[in-house]
């Protein structure tokens, strides 16, 4: 019925008409915008709307027409540049279906005479009229005593288009657009085609993009938005899947991605300071200071890294980033191996009960030792501050970087003991009442490392020491890490497990940075460390000297356990608390006072043997 | 018309062949619905074709290189596989919202909106039920309607409130679009209710039936007395809020109310800008229905309401006749039809006990029971419905050349009143043909894709 021979009959309506080849028929037509353009899904970014090029909604600004904003082309042709028609259309444009009068009378236009005549030629917007006022696209320049009009660039166009507003009557057609065609130089020339009509409203009631944006067509013009693109926007917005500061990447020795891809450089790996620390992710790797810390302001760290327009030459250089960390080796994929069983609650519970919380206690104490080996700051004669001027200001810093982590590793003591608690109240018939974990343990025949229970002066060996126990990716982060990823997965463990863990696994990566921060402030005495540490050896156990700080740790001992009992008692009833409030108060003073007897021993060279066995009774 | 005179009303649209029929020098093919125009010579030889048979029209057509396209055989196979096939999702539902009414309209097809049976509300679970298993329904990315029905709708205000509420949280958990439409009176109207339409982008129908005299002897309230002036006080706020909702008003035709062309200059004088009118074929009492004596004088009254519209149509101003620029924009579509309207396959009613309809007409009507909800839409109900009442099924449809223009009517008046006005839908669909041509010729922007 197609193939109707012209003469005889004319098809009139649609179903007279053969049917259009491009327009394939889909079963369930796919409505609305993905989620990815929708404005308000930018909540990462605080600058909503950068998902896509705004640009490309303007390309569309006035019904009807579509529009480019090409710049100056340097190989010519000349006087392409400025708001390009691409094509005048209404069928699909849903402002036609809207029942206002200067719908009808555009419609109307562009389907006579105004829209035959945009069909013919390439048709450039010539001028907008808006409230009285009119912007021609045009710079007037006199050039050999003629007045020359060279079109605006695409860029300075679509600045102009942005300016139109648009009025909230839906009725009121307040926009006049000029359109010409330009000679073979570039000016306007011929009849112009005059339009009225309304800038289009590019999200309708419900936030959705108006169905007139076909797919792709907003982000059309992004080749690489995680780059460069966003340069250009206000105060250097950074869209926030691109990482302004990152990890540099762990050089782990267990790491067998790395050492399988033959990436493992083993003069890095003896290193256990190179790991990590905040870099500017742009920085230029050619740049001999490529992996010191990122510079705070952008003029500061503008000299080290790539400009933007240079990162698509680059773009290889530039490390992919999983949680905050660059990753330049391709990870063996058996390399984060699953634990071929997920621990029971059981396990979970021996794990926090004999490994982490008797960790947390002995890390508490071999840094409460290290932070009494450093010399007061009034212990630093006029002389020694003259040698070494800010000396005393340095042992302030690095005594208090030690004792905050040290106090934090108390902290984390009274998590492991809450998790403990929380554990047992859940799950009473699996597991074992709650009992609190003050102390180190059980002594085991062979410990590993982190449980040895050496007390050490901070000598810079020891800093290392302690920098590598903490540092990311270590035994002690990775223990944490795959608890928590054990909690995430298993949402049936109390609520706040989770939290604790994440906290306490959090705060590793601070110890770890406040450790690098105490390396790098006793840098300058690594050679002579007599000239910051106290020459200090650990009192023996029966030592009579340290028996009256020995008595202190094993009362604040007590009144912790006592504390932490109350504590979980009291979360199981919601009894009154005042108790273990007291206790703690009590332990808290105890300790305050064991940091005095602490430093009164270490001035006369006595450490405390905080792991020697506790006296069982003192004062009866 | 093309061949100088026009035919007498009353024998317009006469069949005379099921392939195709002829409105002056445009030719539709009966079963593509595919319209062309044709010479002079071509259309005289056809139209002397179609006085010698069935035979002869095939030939001529086949000189045109036109073959009309075969009718579906009507074979039992077929008819089975219909009714084997589950239809679609349910994507419309007009909830009747309260089955009671504040008017006493003598012709209501809802008997005073109770539909024949007690007065009561729906409950709002009940509502909030057949929302969700709507919107349940509806494939992620798609769209909804929700219709609210009566009886009056506004006499349940709060439930509309609080279901459009609900609706639009369900469907935004499932990336849904709703639509909201209601028909309705009027006359309870507030304005902070019309500040809640335009918020919600409701299509509002409001029932008129013509000036104050016309519509005040149709349209009484409860207690008697007109209804007119009432309502007119109404649609203030809700035309302040046109740009914000669809408003039109829906007139319905009985033999008291026939000057269509003066109904609609009242009505668009009182601000609507789109008017629909429906002849009234089959009212429960009987009363207010059209009779065979009326069609000839409702024909004539639509088309001195059709030529006002194409008039303004031409010249380029607003005309708020809406029947004939829907017909127009369907012959433009030239979709053939198998049903009149999308009833039973898209759109269903729900009552106040949770039972689903074929459509807001057959609530309480056992000819159009499709389930409840406990159970959902019944699509055993829904198959068989849709295959016994599509047009191929209709042996008497089988000769008209119209039907697949009208998809066999209403169900619920041809179940009722069988179908008394083809003569009348044969009329109006040749005169809406030759529109076509005439606006075509004049003024094809007004189609869009011209």
């Amino acid at each position: 019925m197609t193939d109707t021979p012209d003469r005889l009959v004319r098809p009139l309506n649609r179903a007279a008409r053969p049917p259009a080849p491009d327009s394939p028929a889909y079963p369930e037509p796919v409505l609305g915008n993905s989620a990815a353009t929708l404005m308000d899904s930018g909540v990462g970014n605080c600058f909503p709307g950068l998902e896509f090029d705004l640009r490309q909604l303007d390309v569309r600004f006035f019904p009807g027409l579509v529009f480019a904003f090409p710049g100056v082309t340097p190989a010519g042709p000349d006087g392409t540049q400025g708001a390009q028609l691409v094509y005048a259309d209404t069928t699909g444009d849903p402002d036609f279906d809207l029942p206002y009068d200067w719908v009808g009378e555009l419609a109307r236009s562009l389907g006579g005479p105004a829209g035959d005549a945009l069909a013919e030629g390439q048709w450039y917007l010539h001028a907008v009229e808006q409230k009285d006022r009119r912007i021609e696209l045009y710079d007037r320049v006199v050039l050999q005593n003629a007045i020359h009009l060279i079109p605006y660039e695409g860029e300075i166009a679509w600045w102009i288009i942005r300016l139109i507003e648009r009025d909230p009557d839906p009725a009121l057609a307040d926009l006049v657009i000029e359109l010409t065609r330009r000679d073979a130089n570039g000016q306007p020339a011929g009849q112009p085609v005059r339009l009225r009509g309304k800038r289009r409203a590019y999200l309708d009631g419900e936030g959705m993009i108006s169905q007139v944006y076909r797919p792709g067509e907003l982000t059309a013009s992004m080749c690489s938005p995680w780059t460069h693109d966003f340069r250009d926007c206000a105060c250097q917005y950074w869209a926030s899947n691109h990482p302004d500061v990152v990890l540099g990447e762990v050089i782990d020795p267990n790491d067998r991605g790395r050492a399988q891809a033959g990436q493992a450089d083993p003069a890095e790996e003896d290193d256990p300071l190179q790991p990590v620390s905040f870099l500017d992710w742009m920085r230029r790797r050619t740049d001999p200071a490529r992996d010191v810390q990122a510079q705070t302001t952008i003029d500061g760290a503008r000299p080290y890294r790539y400009d933007p327009y240079e990162i698509n030459l680059v773009w290889q250089e530039l490390d992919f980033v999983l949680q905050g960390q660059e990753a330049n080796a391709t990870p063996a994929p058996d390399l984060p191996e699953p634990p071929d069983a997920p621990p029971t609650a059981q396990e979970v519970h021996a794990d926090l009960r004999d490994n982490l919380g008797p960790l947390e206690y002995i890390l508490a104490l071999r840094y409460l030792y290290a932070t009494f080996s450093i010399r007061a700051p009034e212990e630093i004669d006029a002389a020694t501050e003259a040698a070494w001027p800010g000396l005393s200001d340095d042992l302030r810093a690095a005594r208090q970087i030690l004792l905050s982590v040290a106090i934090s590793e108390m902290t984390h003591l009274r998590w492991v003991n809450q998790m403990l608690w929380s554990l047992s109240a859940a799950l009473p018939a699996e597991l074992p009442a709650y009992r609190p974990v003050v102390g180190p343990g059980l002594p085991a025949p062979d410990p590993d490392p982190e449980h040895a229970l050496r007390l050490d002066r901070a000598t810079p060996e020891v800093i290392a020491e302690f920098v590598a126990l903490e540092r990311p990716g270590g035994d002690i982060d990775t223990e944490y890490a795959e608890l928590v990823a054990h909690l995430r997965d298993n949402p049936a463990y109390p609520p706040g497990l989770f939290q604790l863990a994440v906290r306490i696994d959090a705060d590793g990566l601070a110890h770890y940075n406040k450790f690098r921060d105490i390396e790098r402030i006793l840098a300058p005495y690594a050679a002579r460390p007599g000239i910051y540490l106290r020459d200090l050896a650990e009192a023996a156990a029966d030592d009579p000297a340290a028996a009256p700080a020995l008595a202190l740790l094993r009362e604040a001992l007590a009144a912790l356990r006592e504390g932490a009992r109350a504590e979980a008692a009291a979360a199981r009833s919601n009894a009154d608390r005042a108790l273990a409030e007291a206790r703690i108060i009590a332990a808290r003073d105890r300790m305050h006072e064991l940091w005095e007897a602490g430093e009164a021993l270490a001035r006369r060279g006595k450490g405390i043997p905080f792991f020697a066995p506790l006296p069982e009774t003192a004062h009866g | 018309m093309a061949d100088g005179a026009a035919p007498p009303v009353l024998i317009r649209g006469t069949p005379r062949s099921r392939q195709a029929h002829l409105s002056g020098d445009l030719l539709l093919m009966a079963e593509s619905a595919a319209l062309y125009a044709l010479p002079g010579a071509q259309a005289a030889a056809l139209r002397a074709a179609m006085e010698r048979g069935e035979a002869a029209v095939t030939a001529r057509l086949a000189a045109l290189g036109l073959t009309a396209a075969a009718a579906p055989a009507l074979s039992d196979d077929l008819a089975d596989d219909l009714s084997d096939a589950a239809p679609g999702p349910v994507r419309a539902l007009a909830l009747t919202v309260a089955q009671g009414c504040n008017m006493a309209c003598g012709y209501c097809y809802a008997a005073g909106g109770a539909f024949g049976g007690a007065v009561r509300q729906m409950p709002p679970e009940v509502a909030r039920a057949a929302i969700d298993r709507l919107i349940e329904a509806a494939p992620p990315g798609g769209a909804v309607q929700i219709a609210f029905m009566g009886g009056e709708p506004w006499m349940a205000k709060g439930l509309i409130r609080d279901a459009v509420i609900h609706a639009r949280r369900r469907a935004a958990a499932r990336a849904v679009r709703t639509g909201f439409s209601m028909t309705t009176n009027a006359t309870l109207l507030r304005a902070e209710d019309a500040a809640f339409l335009a918020e919600h982008r409701f299509a509002v129908t409001v029932s008129l039936d013509g000036d104050r005299a016309a519509n005040d002897r149709l349209r009484p309230m409860a207690g008697g007395g007109g209804s007119f002036d009432r309502v007119a006080a109404r649609l203030g706020p809700l035309l302040e809020q046109a740009d914000r909702l669809r408003l039109s008003a829906r007139v319905t035709v009985t033999p008291d109310n026939l000057d269509i062309p003066r109904t609609v200059a009242a009505l668009s004088a009182l601000g609507f800008d789109t008017i629909g009118v429906s002849p009234m074929l089959a009212s429960p009492t009987g009363k207010g229905a059209l009779g065979a004596a009326d069609f000839p004088r409702l024909l004539e009254a639509m088309i001195a309401a059709g030529e006002d519209w194409l008039e303004a149509i031409i010249a380029g101003r607003p005309h708020g006749f809406a029947n004939l620029a829907t017909a127009l924009g369907e012959l433009h579509r030239g979709q053939p039809r198998s049903v009149s309207c999308g009833a039973v396959r898209d759109y269903l009613a729900v009552d106040a006990e949770g039972n689903y309809a074929a459509c807001h007409r057959f609530v309480n009507d056992p000819l159009g029971a499709m389930g409840d909800l406990s159970g959902g839409p019944d699509a055993a109900a829904r198959a068989a419905f849709l295959a016994e009442r599509r047009v191929e099924a209709q042996p008497g449809c089988a000769g008209c050349w119209a039907r697949r223009l009208c998809g066999g009517g209403c169900h619920h008046e041809v179940l009722h009143a069988g179908r008394p006005a083809c003569d009348y839908v044969r009329g109006w669909l040749d005169y809406a043909i030759s529109a076509y041509g005439r606006l075509m010729a004049a003024r094809p922007d007004w189609f869009g894709d011209a």
